[in-house]
């Protein structure tokens, strides 16, 4: 059988294909069939059955030919996009990822019998020439007709397969600066003498380049042995049109269509190889190059090079320091000098190194964001609106890990924004926006972070009604509602059990949303805010780190050790004289800027002596809407640090969430910014102060 | 023993005017004990975290784990970098001494209790010459049973 690095390729290239064919129905059905978009789908279902053939998937032949067959009716217009083949479509994709699921174990028993007759049925139904309802774009898909075709009839046109002797001549002619067309010709049904047609033909065209392939083959070709046309492949300098012009210059020619062949380098090379066939190694190594410029790394071995280039660095500190030692005690010397600059070099390569291994671990947010143009599709399907979703900056590239978590908060933020935030289409049309709501999804680098932002042009929010809302959940006094700023009230929504839904409908609004969305993001030090505006939509914007193994910190003293806060949870930093502190019930709190901050002392927390003499520094710290000043010794500055987990075995320590080492290779611990914030209390303390103040 | 009839080796420690035995196969290298670093919020027995090659390793204070008291620190004072379960950790000794050969046979089941420290931690005890080796658990010691850290828990409360 095949081994599982043929299964692995076959399967990547399935997925690859699951994929097309999901983009390009989502295409089919916003805009109708343009007959690209119809000619992907059929290759891309042409490429599946032919690798599952050989791999020897039965159910996924059956039911990608099956696909094959309806978008070849597609194709020569035979057949028109309906709604109900766009949703039979989406539930063969559905069955086609379950069939995939099967093979690597994660599912089994899928019947796609069911499927098959749907697809079957469709076929039957439109190609009797009665088209189903219209096309979800309102525009009758173009048959894909050749050029300059006589009216009246149709023309010959024929999908050709290569094979691999015929795709290796064509690689090479490639090189020599040949082009390959395939050259469908129709010959009028009339015609008396088609071998005497079929052969002047071939006497043309091989004026102009070289004839490597006739279907059917030559021989019958010349005594007239064909149906209403044939196909040629010719390696040819000349170009299409005068390729065409030519074979119309031949009599009784009916129909003429030349096409480009696109040797799909990387996608067929690779269900072949999968079939464990070796034959074309070597013409892979000419154009086809492509194929073996990645290689696949398993994620644990990117993660020990992240740690081992972690270690680099501390190590590049520790050099520095010494060579700073060593200058100032032997000033110029030429030893010390090359001293100096084998270090500046090494931190310049080990940097490179560092920036290079993040990269490699590095994935485009298109992992995530293709499969949600699904999601919303179905989603609007589900809820009677009409969305046209757009997304921007597939290609902005993220850690892996902080891409397998923003999956779920994103899917969460687009729920809402389908369901609460874009309104039915009669709604829009008496509003006098468009009947389909606008949904954009962007992901863009901004400082050394992620930015992504999902903006709807919906509803929005009214801060009235979260305010009402959130005095009947008892989130807040009606005297505290009073008070609260409309910020204050619109973050709201990221409040345990906060729902703004009027009816809990089975998509959202079940109150469990926004507070799993930010503390989702939150963990992996990113951030989510949102501006909307009523009548006019709302934007949800999400910053991420880039990596989750080096971060910004803000190092600070308290006794003889060194702790490290994260930057993305440090507001500021400030300091008081002692006499400053006010004391409500027993917290300690400052006033800043007319607020009221509460005070935690790191040194009690920690039940460490503290070493803080006269001014008292404060690092402020946000997480969410809450805000935390925490009482330090000594404030140190910014630093990279790598971050190290403090191990199994000690677990989680109340206050902590990891260890850092230092350039003098003592280990810093990292304090866990969100959960002193979280413990901190704040609430009741800035309301107690509101209450007397 | 688990190993059967092979010969054992032990690195062989002084802690509080006692001699112990740890076995060899469980220990990584011995360290001098330098730059710990005390985690606030610990159970008392952490001693803290090292910096071993780039690595963050818990360290822990032996005696206090056997409930022996705090160990004092001299130039002699040692880590014991032991690997368990999958995990690296160290401990804090009066000093290394020794490796010593044993064959099984040498070797007692523990009583319930040798010089203060309970038979939980024990694997057994062996008489060489005029000493007696009281031979660690290391496995039971770097265990931290649910029973402990709830305690734990409730003393921070």
């Amino acid at each position: 059988m095949f081994t599982g690095e043929e299964i692995a390729i076959y399967l990547e290239e399935l997925e690859e294909k699951i994929q097309a064919i999901n983009d390009n129905v989502l295409l089919l059905e916003r805009e109708g069939g343009s007959p690209e978009v119809i000619q992907e789908i059929f290759r891309a279902a042409h490429t599946i059955k032919g690798s599952s053939a050989v791999m020897g998937y039965e159910k996924i032949t059956s039911l990608t030919h099956e696909i094959e067959n309806l978008f070849d009716l597609l194709r020569q217009g035979k057949m028109e996009v309906s709604e109900n083949l766009v949703n039979v479509l989406f539930e063969a994709l559905d069955a086609l990822k379950l069939l995939k699921d099967e093979i690597t174990g994660a599912g089994g028993g899928v019947d796609v019998s069911a499927v098959i007759e749907k697809l079957r049925s469709c076929r039957a139904g439109c190609g009797a020439g009665k088209p189903g309802a219209a096309p979800a774009g309102g525009e009758l898909p173009p048959a894909p007709a050749a050029d300059e075709l006589p009216a009246g009839r149709s023309a010959y046109r024929l999908e050709l397969e290569l094979e691999e002797a015929v795709e290796e001549v064509v690689r090479e002619a490639e090189v020599r600066g040949f082009q390959a067309y395939q050259v469908d010709i129709g010959i009028d049904r009339g015609c008396q003498m088609k071998g005497v047609r079929a052969f002047l033909i071939f006497e043309t065209l091989q004026q102009a380049g070289e004839i490597i392939k006739s279907v059917p083959p030559a021989e019958d070709l010349q005594e007239g042995r064909y149906g209403e046309g044939f196909t040629l492949v010719l390696l040819t300098r000349e170009d299409a049109g005068q390729v065409r012009d030519l074979v119309f210059s031949i009599a009784e020619v009916s129909s003429v269509e030349v096409r480009p062949i696109k040797l799909r380098s990387g996608e067929q090379p690779a269900a072949r190889e999968a079939a464990g066939q070796q034959a074309r190694k070597e013409a892979n190594a000419s154009p086809g190059r492509e194929n073996i410029k990645t290689v696949r790394v398993d994620v644990q071995k990117l993660d020990t090079l992240m740690n081992l280039v972690g270690e680099l660095v501390i190590d590049r500190t520790r050099l520095d320091r010494f060579v700073e030692v060593f200058e100032s005690r032997y000033g110029s010397d030429d030893l010390v000098e090359n001293i100096v600059e084998i270090s500046n070099h090494l931190g310049q390569v080990t940097g490179d190194l560092q920036e290079e291994i993040m990269k490699a671990r590095m994935l485009p947010v298109a992992h995530v964001f293709n499969r949600l143009p699904r999601m919303v599709r179905d989603l609007a399907h589900k809820l009677g609106k009409e969305v046209d979703f757009i997304i921007e900056g597939r290609e902005t590239e993220l850690d892996r890990n902080v891409i397998e978590v923003i999956g779920d908060p994103l899917i969460h933020l687009l729920r809402n924004a389908v369901d609460h935030g874009i309104e039915p289409p009669e709604e829009r049309v008496r509003l006098g926006k468009p009947r389909a709501g606008r949904l954009l999804l962007k992901a863009a680098y901004v400082e050394s972070q992620i930015v992504i932002t999902l903006s709807d042009d919906g509803r929005g929010m009214d801060p009235e009604k979260i305010r009402q809302k959130a005095v009947e959940k008892g989130l807040l006094t009606p005297e505290q509602a009073a008070r609260a700023g409309e910020r204050e009230v619109l973050d709201l929504i990221f409040a345990p059990g906060f729902s703004t839904a009027s009816s809990v409908s089975d998509i959202s609004g079940r109150g469990v949303g926004m507070d799993i969305v930010r503390n989702q993001i939150e963990q992996i030090n990113g951030s989510v805010e949102f501006t909307t505006t009523p009548g006019r939509g709302t934007t949800f914007t999400i910053k991420l780190p880039l990596t989750l193994a080096i971060i910004r910190a803000l190092m600070v003293t308290l006794g003889d050790q060194v702790y490290a806060f994260p930057l993305t949870n440090v507001l500021e930093t400030l300091t008081f004289k002692p006499g400053e502190i006010q004391r409500v019930r027993h917290a300690e709190v400052v006033v800043v800027r007319g607020q009221v901050l509460p005070l935690v002392r790191l040194a009690h927390l920690f039940q460490e002596k503290s070493r803080e003499e006269g001014r008292l520094s404060v690092v402020v710290l946000g997480s969410g809407d809450k805000k935390v000043g925490v009482v330090v010794d000594r404030l140190i500055g910014e630093q990279e640090i790598v971050i190290k987990s403090l191990g199994g075995y000690l677990g989680q320590v109340p206050g902590l969430s990891g260890a850092t080492i230092l350039g003098d290779g003592k280990v810093a611990l990292i304090v866990d910014a969100r959960g002193i914030v979280k413990d901190a209390g704040v609430e009741d303390i800035i309301y107690e102060v509101n209450r007397t103040g | 023993m688990d190993k059967g009839r092979g010969e054992l080796q032990l690195v062989v420690f002084r802690l509080k005017e006692q001699v112990y035995g740890v076995d060899i196969n469980h220990v990584l290298e011995i360290i001098r004990a330098t730059g710990v670093t005390a985690i606030p919020g610990a159970p008392a027995f952490v001693e803290g975290v090292i910096n071993l090659r780039g690595r963050v390793i818990p360290v822990i204070d032996l005696a206090r784990r056997l409930g022996l008291g705090t160990t004092g620190r001299s130039e002699n004072t040692r880590i014991i970098i032991v690997e368990v379960g999958g995990a690296t950790a160290g401990m804090v000794v009066d000093g290394v001494s020794e490796v010593l050969r044993l064959s099984p046979d040498d070797i007692q089941p523990p009583p319930a209790m040798v010089a203060g420290v309970s038979a939980a931690f024990l694997q057994g005890i062996a008489l060489v010459g005029e000493r007696l080796v009281i031979l660690l658990d290391v496995t039971r010691i770097f265990h931290r049973e649910e029973k402990e850290a709830l305690r734990e828990l409730s003393r921070e409360a």
